[in-house]
Parts: C-alpha cells; sequence; structure tokens
C-alpha cells in the first residue's frame, strides 16, 4: 500500500483501528531499539514505547504527511526518549550525560543485558562521547538509518551528520584498542 | 595491540535482550491504553470553567458593593424625603402628631421663648383665630 493511502486509512475514523494496529505491527521492534539504544533499561524502554504509540495516535490528526510517517514516529519517539532520560537525570540530581554513564558501569549486572566483553566495551566507548554524537552512532551503526532519514528526524544536515559519525568512529577506535 | 578498526571488524550488536513474548501483547497493550484514556478536553474545559466561575464571582462582588453603595446614600436622603411625604400626603393633622409625642419627645422639641408680655399681647391682639387658642 502507498504511504499517502495509509495515512488516509489512519485518519479515516472507519479505517484508523484497523491502520493503526498494522502502524503498530511494523514499528514496534524498530522503535523498541532505538529507544533502548538511547534508554539501556528495557523496563523504562516499554514505558516510552507505549507513551510514544500513544501519543503517535492522539497527534495523527495533526500530522500533515509533510515528513514521512516513519521520520515523524523516529521522532516523537526520540524526543520521548530524551525527555524520559533528562527528567530521570533532574530527579537524581545530575545530568543525563552522568546517568547515562552510570547505567552503562552496571550494564554488566543487567539481567537484560547478555552481551560480551567486546559488547560491553563498545558501550562504553560510546557513553564517553558528547550526547548528539552518540545518538548518530548508534542510528547510523546499530539501527543502519540512512543519513537522509536521519537528518529528517533530527533536523540536522547530512553533511553534519556524516562529521559527527566519523568523529565518535575516531573515538571509539582509540577508545577500543587501549587496554 | 592491534588497532581496533570498527569498518573491518563484524558487525557488534548492542548486546541488549528482549524478554520473551515481549512483543506478542505488546499491541494489546497500547490498544488498551488508548482505549481507556480520557479525552485532554476535559481539562482544557475544567480551566475554562475554572475562569468562567472566578470572573462571575468578581462581577457578582462588584454588583454588590456598587447597589449597597447607592442603597447608602438613598438612605441619608430618604428620610428627608419620608419627611416631605408626610407632610405633603399624610391626612395626619398636628392634633394627631402631638397625642405620639411621649414626654422626651416633647422635652427635645421645647424651646425657649423668652417671650415678653408685650410681644405676646401683640401676636394676640393681630391674631384673626384667637378663639381657637382659647378653647384649645
Amino acid at each position: 500500500m502507498e504511504e499517502k493511502e495509509f495515512i488516509q486509512n489512519l485518519l479515516n475514523p472507519k479505517t484508523q483501528n484497523e491502520a493503526f494496529q498494522k502502524l503498530l505491527l511494523d514499528y514496534q521492534k524498530p522503535l523498541y531499539n532505538h529507544i533502548r539504544n538511547i534508554i539501556i533499561d528495557h523496563d523504562d524502554t516499554d514505558d516510552v514505547l507505549q507513551n510514544t504509540f500513544i501519543k503517535v495516535f492522539q497527534n495523527l490528526k495533526n500530522f500533515k504527511g509533510e515528513s514521512k510517517l516513519f521520520s515523524w514516529m523516529y521522532r516523537i519517539a526520540t524526543n520521548e526518549a530524551i525527555t524520559f532520560i533528562n527528567k530521570r537525570a533532574k530527579q537524581n540530581g545530575t545530568t543525563s550525560k552522568t546517568l547515562q554513564s552510570k547505567i552503562i558501569e552496571n550494564l554488566e549486572a543487567d539481567s537484560h543485558f547478555d552481551g560480551n566483553a567486546i559488547q560491553l566495551k563498545l558501550q562504553k566507548a560510546i557513553v564517553n562521547l558528547p550526547e548528539k554524537q552518540q545518538l548518530v552512532f548508534k542510528m547510523r551503526y546499530f539501527e543502519e538509518i540512512k543519513y537522509e532519514e536521519m537528518s529528517e528526524i533530527l533536523g540536522t544536515s547530512v553533511g553534519a551528520l556524516k562529521a559527527s559519525y566519523h568523529h565518535a568512529v575516531k573515538k571509539i577506535e582509540i577508545f577500543m584498542t587501549k587496554d | 595491540m592491534k588497532d581496533f578498526n570498527i569498518n573491518n571488524e563484524h558487525k557488534i550488536d548492542s548486546g541488549f535482550k528482549i524478554p520473551e513474548n515481549y512483543f506478542e501483547y505488546f499491541s494489546e497493550k497500547v490498544l488498551l491504553q488508548i482505549n481507556t484514556e480520557e479525552p485532554k478536553v476535559i481539562s482544557i474545559f475544567y480551566k475554562k470553567r475554572t475562569w468562567i466561575s472566578t470572573i462571575a464571582a468578581v462581577l457578582v462582588i462588584a454588583l454588590s458593593v456598587t447597589i449597597y453603595t447607592k442603597m447608602a446614600i438613598n438612605t441619608k436622603d430618604d428620610s428627608v424625603v419620608l419627611e416631605n411625604y408626610i407632610t405633603s400626603q399624610s391626612d395626619i393633622n398636628q392634633y394627631d402628631f402631638v397625642n405620639l409625642l411621649d414626654k422626651n419627645d416633647i422635652e427635645k422639641i421645647k424651646i425657649n421663648l423668652d417671650l415678653e408680655d408685650k410681644n405676646l399681647e401683640e401676636v394676640l391682639t393681630n391674631s384673626a383665630d384667637i378663639e381657637s387658642y382659647l378653647t384649645e
């Protein structure tokens, strides 16, 4: 089905429920991975993912089709995840970067992490990056999102994103090479 | 130690584990929430209602103050208006008035005329109605 037709189905009260269920099935896994990459913890990811889809449903009437559905949904998911992290950091009286570092420090003990030593070291390398670079790296490396799509989601130029990814990779390679 | 090169290495996965069957029930959870969620319009209405109540209360207070003030002013004039009404409209004559007066009222309206006899004689002489003074 063409995206335009699908959007019409989402906006039409008669076909909305069925169309939204399809949207849920198509996007729950990629959006879960995207949010989990930011938030790390599974239970928090579950909460944010649910809130994301509820927000998507509530704002369908405001979706004008100026951007792709994919970009629009990822934008909502990214904002929800970042807002969550910032709120949690504020509650703990700390910054979001410090909070994420702490989460990664305790990752080995997390029952929802079964990564090996290399995977754990990579997570530690990523959390040392500036926050925007972390996001760009995760979206490109783990989620394999194209730069053009990333540009629509994050509102940053393709050139800036490519430069950000390049710098992130250099820092990670230095960290991973160290003992 | 060999330099780590991200492009030469096998793709490294994030290492995050997803609980079994998590996605099986996810859609249900979301749809249940959406169907039981109250519309946000209620809070907007509530805010609007609060504003309307506040404005109404202010208007009532303003109106009450205005009415009370007007009444207070009118009360001062009322006694004059009443007196004029009684004197111009009433059927009550001076004898009825006198009968209504008590000892205190009489003491209050008593004036010291300090009339000399010659002045009194002058009044009585010039008065055409001397008979009525003599019979009262």
